[in-house]
């Protein structure tokens, strides 16, 4: 399958921090949605900074649409949508005012399609950007991210400014974004019920340094926790266990291979493993 | 680069439009009140008009960090050496309103009151002393905005700022008072065109910083 963006043990120091990304390696195929979960600080924005080129990777390399992506390479970032959490235009412009700069700098910037989002998303074109709640914000952002019809959207935490019905709303606009297979979208969020609806791949980052990637059929039909007392914690194959935690009396564990393991392990509850979960035991968890 | 000037157009406006207004009113008020020589108040007004568009269009450079965008343009279809270019070509289109502003006035003082200079070239200089204060301080404080952190803009401004008068505070005292008017017109233009390459240099030297500045 051929991906449109492809990261290859991508690192990046700083020389500051404590905190660096060690070699990152994930693909996001084309026609699909990946999920990229991790805590606060864990690197997501990192990652996206290192694809972008906002922030120079130490090594590693990073392809879009099969090439690595320089600065000269402006028509590369013509198909690309960016959002990112928080105020992604200056609060003083209206709406009115930010597509006469997009459509200065986007080629195939669409007003047409942008004035559509406006009206769908309830958005006040003449009002300052400033006086938009966050929610109201961050649809604008994903507005303009749509309108130059990109082929790739990077949304870093897009949905977190949103209530549930305009998370909804916004998921239904992504999906409908990768209807054409030729779209991809690479979803970092902190909320993992949106990823949980939406991803076809979930990838999960935690200090720095990529955990697992992982198909969302794998997730939904392969993976389970396990939930143990100690005496079948202790009879379990360390082969088969990905990461465990213990709770008072309960040791829960992550396996990658749930029908084996309930063939194999009678009497063991096995749970389905949401992604929060799975992010638990492998953040929280210890691995053998 | 459409989009980038008007992105600097719309992000610089509001100030430039509130300081707009201010000239305006002062404009008239120095024009009508100032008849007597030697017209202190119509030289300042004049420099005051030069100088204070590309300063505004500078400072609001300041309003771009807030948030994301600064950000999110180097992930538009723009090379980060074109960013630096429309910074450094927005600056002079703001002078060139500041030049025509102070140029009305300075005609309008003219035709109700005379010529307000004792000397024929004094005019001459007083552009060309606008002219060198903005681009100096231009050439000063772009390369620092890029270097430096965006929390010391204001300092970056004030530095640029004084800098600019204190060079063209400089370049008048090495300008020897026998020099006829040919001679000064020379100097005048000896002084622009120093400038201007001292402007396109900073630009160069702008870019060679934002290329290496990292925006996490």
């Amino acid at each position: 399958m051929e991906n449109i963006l492809e990261l290859q043990q991508v690192s990046k120091t700083f020389p500051k921090s404590d905190f660096n990304l060690e070699n990152v390696t994930f693909s996001l195929p084309y026609g699909a949605i990946l999920g990229f979960v991790g805590e606060n600080g864990a690197g997501k924005t990192t990652t996206i900074g290192c694809i972008m080129n906002t922030i120079t990777k130490s090594s590693g390399t990073v392809k879009l649409f099969g090439k690595e992506m320089t600065d000269a390479d402006t028509e590369v970032r013509e198909k690309i949508g960016i959002v990112y959490d928080g105020s992604n235009f200056p609060g003083f412009w209206t709406a009115k005012q930010l597509a006469e700069v997009m459509a200065g700098l986007y080629t195939r910037w669409d007003n047409s399609l942008f004035q559509k989002y406006l009206e769908d998303f309830h958005l006040p074109s003449k009002q300052k950007i400033k006086h938009y709640s966050k929610g109201m914000a961050m649809k604008l952002a994903i507005a303009a991210a749509l309108a130059h019809h990109p082929q790739l959207l990077i949304l870093d935490e897009a949905t977190s400014g949103l209530d549930p019905i305009g998370r909804d709303e916004m998921l239904d606009v992504f999906l409908g974004f990768v209807q054409e297979e030729t779209h991809s979208i690479l979803l970092s969020s902190n909320i993992t019920s949106d990823i949980e609806k939406v991803a076809d791949y979930i990838t999960f980052i935690h200090n720095g340094k990529l955990l697992m990637t992982v198909s969302k059929n794998d997730l939904v039909y392969n993976y389970a926790v396990l939930r143990c007392k100690e005496s079948q914690f202790l009879a379990l194959d360390p082969g088969d266990i990905l990461a465990y935690r213990t709770r008072d009396f309960q040791t829960d564990v992550l396996v990658a291979n749930k029908k084996d393991t309930q063939r194999k392990y009678k009497g063991i509850v096995a749970d389905h493993a949401s992604v929060d979960e799975i992010m638990l035991l492998l953040v929280k968890g210890k691995r053998i | 680069m459409k989009g980038l000037f008007k992105n600097n157009y719309y992000t610089a406006l509001l100030s430039v439009k509130t300081f707009l207004i201010i000239m305006l009113l002062s404009g008239a008020f120095v024009v009508i009140f100032d008849t007597k020589p030697p017209a202190l108040l119509i030289s300042n007004y004049m420099l005051l008009g030069m100088i204070g568009f590309p300063f505004l269009s500078i400072a609001s450079l300041q309003k771009e960090c807030d948030g994301n965008w600064g950000i999110y343009k180097l992930t538009t279809p723009v090379k980060r050496a074109d960013i630096v270019k429309s910074h450094f070509l927005s600056l002079p289109l703001w002078l060139f309103a500041g030049i025509a502003i102070s140029g009305i006035s300075a005609a309008l003082f003219t035709a109700l009151h005379g010529y307000p200079f004792s000397k024929n070239t004094d005019i001459f200089m007083l552009f060309v002393a606008g002219v060198v204060i903005s681009l100096s301080m231009g050439a000063i404080f772009f390369p620092l905005f890029y270097f430096g952190s965006e929390e010391r803009t204001d300092v970056y401004l004030i530095i640029s700022l004084l800098c600019g008068i204190g060079i063209v505070a400089f370049l008048t005292s090495l300008l020897p008072s026998s020099l006829d008017t040919m001679q000064t017109i020379v100097y005048g233009i000896l002084i622009l065109a120093f400038t201007l390459l001292t402007y396109t240099l900073s630009c160069l030297l702008a870019i060679h910083i934002y290329y290496k500045k990292e925006c996490p």
